[in-house]
C-alpha cells in the first residue's frame, strides 16, 4: 500500500511536459490511426437539424461566419454540414462575415461545398463579406442591409446581384445561422438580429460558450445549438455526411480520457499527502 | 502543387511547432511565430477595415461620382453625398491625433461617442434579450398538465423544480445584506453547489475546446507530412528540433530556488 501511494505522490508531482507528450500522442495516434466510435445525437444538435428541415422551400437563409481560422476545426464542420442542409433543399445562402477571417473561412467552406453541388455564384449563394463594426452591424442588417453592403466580397455592387432582389433587412430571410467563435457571435446575432426581428435563428458555438448560449436554447431564442467538436459530428451524422468532425471524436474522447486520468491521479497525490503531513 | 502552396504550408508548419515549442521552453521559435502572428494581425485588420468600411462607407458617400467634394477624389460606389459623414471623418481623424501630446484630449470626443453609443446599444440589447427573455422563460408553469415526473433532458416536473430552486438559491447567494447562516446559510450553499456544477461544465468544456483546437492543427501538420508538400513538418520539425536542442545547450534552463 506504501508502494501505491509513494507511486501516485511520483506520478502527481510529474513534469508538466510529460503530460503534454502524453496528451499529444493521445490525440495523434487516433488521427492516425482513425478509430470509428458510435456517436450518439443529443436533443440540442436535433432540434438544429429540425429547424432547418422545416424552413420552407426555396427559402432565403442568412449564414454568418463568425470565425477564424484558430477555431475552424470545431466551426468549419458545421457550417458545412448545415450548407450542405440547405443546398439539398434548394435554399438560398446570404454568408455575412462578423469576423474579418470569416470571409477566408466561408470561401473555403464554398470551394469545399463546390465540389459536391456545383455552385453558381449569385443563384444559389451571394458572398457579401465582412464588415466591421460588431454589434452595430448586426443591428445595422436589421434594419437596412444596403446601408451596411453596398456591395458584396468582390465588389460587385449589391444592386446589380438579381438574388438581392427584394432582400432589404433581416425580415426579408426565413431562417439565420451563426457559426460563432466568440464575439461578435451567437450574442449580438440573439441580441439585435433574432430577438427584434423574430427570424428563427440557430448556432454553432465553440464548446466554450456552450454554457452561456445555453440559456437563449432554453428560452427558445436559440433553436437548438451545435456544441463544439461533438455537435458537428453530431450534425454529420444527421445529415449522413462523415466529416473531420467525426473522425476528431475519437481523438477526443482519448485525450479526455488521459486528462480525467490526471485528474484522478493530482486529487489522490492530494488527499496522500494531506494524510502524512496529518500524521507527523 | 503550386509552389506558393507548398511555401504556405512549410511556413504554417513552422509556425506551428514554434507555437508548440513552448511547451518545451520559451524559446526564440517562439518569440517569432508570436511576433509575426501579432505583426500580420494587426496589418490584417487595418487593411480590411479601410477597404471594407472607410473607403466604400465612408468615402464612398463624402466623394461620390457628380458631388460637390469630387474635384478632391471620386469614389464611386452608387451612393449620394451626404454632408453628415464629415462627422465621423472628423471623430477618427481627433482619435488619431492622440498620438500628439498637445492634442490628446481631442481623442476624448471619438471615444466619448463611441463609448456612447455602444453603451445604448449594449443595454438595449441585454435589457431585451438577457433580462426580460430569460425571465419569462425562467417563469414556468412546474406542474404544468402534461409534462412527465422525470426526463433525462427536456421539459419534466423534476427538471422544472431543479431549475427553480437553483436558480433562487444561487441568486440568494448573492445577497448579502443577510447573514448566511442557519437555515438561510444552507439554501444559499445550495446555490453554490448550483454555482459549482456550472463552473465544471464550463471547465469541461474549455478543455473539450482546446483538444479540438489540438485537433486542427495536428491534422494540418499530418497533411504538409505528406510528400505533397514535401514532407514540410519533418523538415520544419528536424530544423527546429536541432536549433532548439543548440539553444538549449548553450542556454541551460534556470532551476527556480
Amino acid at each position: 500500500m506504501r508502494y501505491l501511494e509513494d507511486m501516485i505522490l511520483k506520478l502527481g508531482s510529474v513534469d508538466r511536459r510529460y503530460i503534454f507528450l502524453l496528451i499529444g500522442l493521445a490525440v495523434l495516434i487516433p488521427l492516425l490511426r482513425p478509430i470509428d466510435l458510435p456517436i450518439r445525437t443529443t436533443p440540442t444538435t436535433e432540434k438544429v437539424y429540425k429547424a432547418i428541415q422545416e424552413i420552407p422551400a426555396n427559402s432565403k437563409v442568412l449564414m454568418s461566419f463568425d470565425y477564424g481560422p484558430s477555431t475552424k476545426p470545431e466551426i468549419h464542420p458545421m457550417t458545412l454540414g448545415v450548407m450542405r442542409q440547405l443546398l439539398r433543399e434548394d435554399h438560398q445562402i446570404y454568408i455575412t462575415c462578423l469576423w474579418p477571417d470569416g470571409l477566408y473561412m466561408a470561401l473555403d467552406a464554398l470551394e469545399e461545398i463546390n465540389q459536391e453541388f456545383e455552385l453558381v455564384e449569385y443563384e444559389d449563394y451571394v458572398l457579401l463579406g465582412f464588415r466591421p463594426g460588431n454589434e452595430a452591424i448586426v443591428k445595422g442588417l436589421a434594419s437596412d442591409l444596403r446601408k451596411v453592403y453596398t456591395v458584396d466580397y468582390k465588389q460587385t455592387m449589391l444592386a446589380d446581384i438579381p438574388m438581392m432582389d427584394g432582400v432589404n433587412n433581416l425580415k426579408d430571410f426565413q431562417f439565420i445561422f451563426t457559426g460563432s467563435a466568440g464575439y461578435p457571435g451567437t450574442f449580438e446575432w440573439v441580441q439585435y438580429g433574432g430577438d427584434p426581428t423574430g427570424v428563427p435563428l440557430s448556432s454553432g458555438t465553440t464548446s466554450i460558450q456552450v454554457n452561456e448560449v445555453m440559456p437563449y436554447v432554453q428560452s427558445g431564442q436559440v433553436r437548438g445549438i451545435l456544441a463544439g467538436m461533438p455537435g458537428a459530428a453530431e450534425y454529420e451524422k444527421l445529415i449522413g455526411t462523415p466529416g473531420i468532425a467525426i473522425q476528431g471524436m475519437a481523438a477526443q474522447s482519448f485525450a479526455h480520457l488521459v486528462i480525467v486520468l490526471f485528474i484522478v491521479l493530482g486529487n489522490l497525490a492530494y488527499f496522500i499527502t494531506e494524510k502524512r503531513e496529518r500524521k507527523y | 502543387m503550386a509552389f506558393s502552396t507548398i511555401f504556405g504550408a512549410w511556413i504554417a508548419a513552422f509556425l506551428t511547432l514554434g507555437i508548440l515549442s513552448y511547451l518545451y521552453r520559451d524559446n526564440p521559435f517562439y518569440k517569432i511565430a508570436e511576433h509575426v502572428f501579432v505583426g500580420v494581425s494587426a496589418a490584417y485588420w487595418a487593411a480590411t477595415f479601410y477597404w471594407t468600411q472607410i473607403y466604400p462607407n465612408l468615402f464612398g458617400r463624402l466623394f461620390p461620382k457628380d458631388g460637390p467634394l469630387a474635384f478632391i477624389a471620386e469614389v464611386d460606389f452608387n451612393h449620394d453625398f451626404n454632408i453628415l459623414y464629415l462627422f465621423p471623418l472628423l471623430l477618427g481623424i481627433m482619435m488619431l491625433l492622440s498620438i500628439f501630446r498637445q492634442f490628446n484630449w481631442m481623442a476624448r470626443w471619438g471615444i466619448a461617442y463611441t463609448v456612447g453609443i455602444a453603451a445604448g446599444l449594449k443595454a438595449y440589447g441585454y435589457l431585451s434579450s438577457n433580462v426580460l427573455s430569460q425571465i419569462s422563460a425562467s417563469a414556468v408553469d412546474i406542474f404544468g398538465g402534461t409534462l412527465p415526473i422525470f426526463s433525462m433532458s427536456g421539459d419534466s416536473v423534476f427538471n422544472n423544480i431543479v431549475i427553480l430552486v437553483g436558480t433562487i438559491s444561487a441568486l440568494m447567494y448573492f445577497y448579502f445584506s443577510r447573514e448566511q447562516t442557519g437555515s438561510y446559510g444552507k439554501f444559499t450553499r445550495l446555490g453554490i453547489y448550483f454555482l459549482m456544477i456550472s463552473f465544471g461544465a464550463s471547465f469541461g468544456f474549455a478543455v473539450m475546446g482546446r483538444i479540438s483546437l489540438l485537433i486542427g492543427r495536428f491534422n494540418d501538420l499530418i497533411l504538409f507530412s505528406s510528400p505533397d508538400y514535401n514532407y514540410g513538418t519533418y523538415w520544419m520539425m528536424l530544423f527546429i528540433v536541432v536549433i532548439l536542442g543548440f539553444w538549449s545547450f548553450q542556454n541551460p534552463e534556470k532551476k527556480e530556488g
